[in-house]
């Protein structure tokens, strides 16, 4: 089932002089079983729109269907602690949300939360920590005390431990180090092909887009300038170029190359390929 | 909590937004004092015109107003309450039973939620129109005489000037702390009594934790371009009181004679 928004608004502080619409009028498919990427500047409404799909936020218009759910604007919701457990959000900065004595104890609270038992919710707890990469000699640590990325890895856990058929994940690797970062994505890809998890991700970061999504939304005003596959978006630097966007550096290289006469089909999408088209092209000529 | 009104600043641009903070801060003293003497009803009206009046050159809406009394609203309830069952002079207006509600007790409670209200609404159009830091900037000029008998005024206001920066932060955060724990799935409206202390918790610790560090690195940041409490400072913004100010402290003052006035030679 698909994740549909129609004609969704959402306005901040309505009714006061501080009233903000940041989103307008959304329309949109998420596809089920597939890795999609928000994209957008600062400000574009990025997180408001991700904190939809769990109900954080309720729509000032329109509506979301998440799951089997519908929401609808002006109406009251119940039961909205099953459909948190059914889509797994990841704060931006989630790290500020650990307050357990122990570790394992933080990423088990979400799990018993949701009537799991202590001792399932201790073992659902160690796997999340093993996936998200902190050994055994994590489990008994203060989470206070923790680095920022060891935090955020937690944090990240903590809700991979609730088992949610959909991830729905904030800026999760900002601030990470790059091997972390390649690290945490490939997971989110492992959850996605291995285990048929929805994946939603807000990132900044073209490369992640381009290396481990499969759809991307690009955000831009409180409004979805762009919906489509990442091999349509990245076919060229064009789309990019007139999004303000700084396209990865694969695209950028082919685009230089073609200046010099090299002429690309649409299955060059890694290293290994466009070294394999430049070496046949080369040969020919040569 | 997102809509909490009472000492928010609301960037507008009127008259009032632009007089002097100190000018503001004795005015509202004033009228806060004249609030106190007991001037009978065509005193409370006078000063409820002369406030109205200046809510509406500030350009706030009153609706705003409204709002930030409605969490008053309550209390006044309750001292409605206590009232009726304490006093029981004047004459008997409604009596259900065995029990009478009293004229007096319906007229202390009036005047009590009428100076209240009328308090609100004063300090309302001072927060609303003067941004925190040139009401701090007003209150250390004020308390500045009293350096000498060994009052830090300095150090005060920068302590509320701090304090008020943090309000809307913290508000901030709380409402984000509370949404992840909801993504977690902590129910603060249902739930047993255990799994509510829980719910609590997971906010608190939180919380404080990022008010810590907040302070720390707002402590460091001070540190670091050189704030040392006590030290003299220059201003990046120098006060001063024109002649609207001078009208808006004549204004608060006559009012302030016309109560005293009205309560004990009218
Ligand atoms: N609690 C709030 N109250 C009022 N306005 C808000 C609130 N949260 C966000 N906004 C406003 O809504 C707009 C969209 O915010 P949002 O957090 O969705 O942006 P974003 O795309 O996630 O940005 P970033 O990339 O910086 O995370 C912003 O202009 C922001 O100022
Ligand atoms: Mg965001």
């Amino acid at each position: 089932m698909p994740i549909e928004f129609e004609h969704v608004s959402y306005i901040y502080s309505d009714g006061t002089p501080f009233r903000y619409v940041a989103l307008s009028d959304v329309n949109l498919n998420i596809e089920e079983g597939k890795m999609t990427a928000v994209i957008g500047r600062t400000g574009s409404g990025k997180s408001t729109l991700v904190q939809h799909l769990n109900a954080l936020l309720l729509p000032s218009e329109g509506k979301v269907k998440v799951l089997d759910r519908v929401i609808e604007a002006g109406s009251k919701p119940k039961q909205l602690k099953s459909l948190r457990g059914q889509v797994g959000l990841v704060f931006q900065f989630p790290e500020y949300q650990l307050f357990e004595e122990t570790v394992l104890k933080d990423v088990a609270f979400g799990p018993k939360n949701f009537g799991v038992s202590e001792a399932d919710a201790a073992e659902k707890a160690r796997k999340a920590l093993k996936l998200v990469g902190l050994d055994e000699s994590y489990e008994q640590r203060s989470p206070l005390e923790l680095s920022g990325g060891q935090k955020r890895r937690v944090a990240i856990a903590g809700i991979l431990a609730m088992d949610p058929s959909v991830i729905v994940l904030d800026e999760p690797t900002a601030g990470l180090d790059p091997q972390g970062t390649v690290d945490m994505m490939k997971l989110f890809r492992e959850l996605n092909k291995k285990h048929g998890k929805t994946i939603l991700i807000v990132t900044h970061d073209m490369e992640q887009v381009f290396t481990f999504c499969d759809n991307v939304i690009v955000m831009e005003n409180g409004k979805p300038r762009i919906s489509a596959t990442v091999g349509e978006f990245f076919k060229d630097s064009s789309l990019c170029r007139e999004m303000d966007i700084l396209p990865p550096a694969l695209i950028r290289m082919k685009d230089a190359l073609r200046e010099k006469g090299f002429r690309f089909d649409g299955n060059v999408n890694d290293m290994n390929a466009l070294a394999g088209a430049i070496v046949k092209q080369v040969k020919k000529h040569g | 909590m997102g809509n909490i009104t009472l000492g928010r600043y609301i960037p507008l641009d009127s008259p009032v937004h632009k007089l002097d903070p100190r000018a503001k801060i004795m005015a509202m003293l004033l009228v806060l004092v004249a609030i106190f003497f007991p001037a009978g009803w065509l005193g409370y009206g006078i000063i409820f015109l002369a406030v109205s009046f200046m809510i509406i050159l500030s350009k706030l809406s009153f609706n705003f107003i409204w709002k930030s009394m409605k969490p008053m609203m309550f209390m006044m309830f309750f001292l409605f309450i206590i009232n009726c069952l304490v006093l029981k002079t004047g004459t008997p207006l409604l009596t259900i039973g065995k029990f009478a509600i009293y004229s007096d007790a319906v007229k202390q409670t009036l005047y009590i939620v009428v100076r209240l209200l009328l308090m609100i609404m004063i300090t309302t159009c001072l927060t609303a129109t003067t941004k925190p830091l040139d009401l701090t900037l007003g209150i250390e000029d004020l308390l500045s005489p009293f350096g000498k008998i060994g009052v830090p005024s300095h150090e005060i206001a920068m302590l509320i000037s701090i304090a008020l920066r943090f309000i809307p932060d913290l508000i901030d955060e709380t409402q984000r702390i509370i949404k992840a724990q909801e993504s977690r799935g902590v129910d603060l409206k249902e739930g047993k009594i255990m799994e509510r202390i829980m719910a609590v918790l997971s906010l608190i610790v939180p919380l404080f934790v990022s008010a810590f560090q907040r302070a720390e690195d707002l402590a460091n940041a001070m540190e670091a371009r050189g704030y040392a409490p006590g030290e003299p400072r220059t201003r990046y913004k120098v006060l001063k009181m024109r002649r609207s100010d001078w009208l808006l402290l004549l204004g608060a003052a006559l009012l302030l004679a016309g109560m005293i006035f009205l309560a004990f030679f009218a």
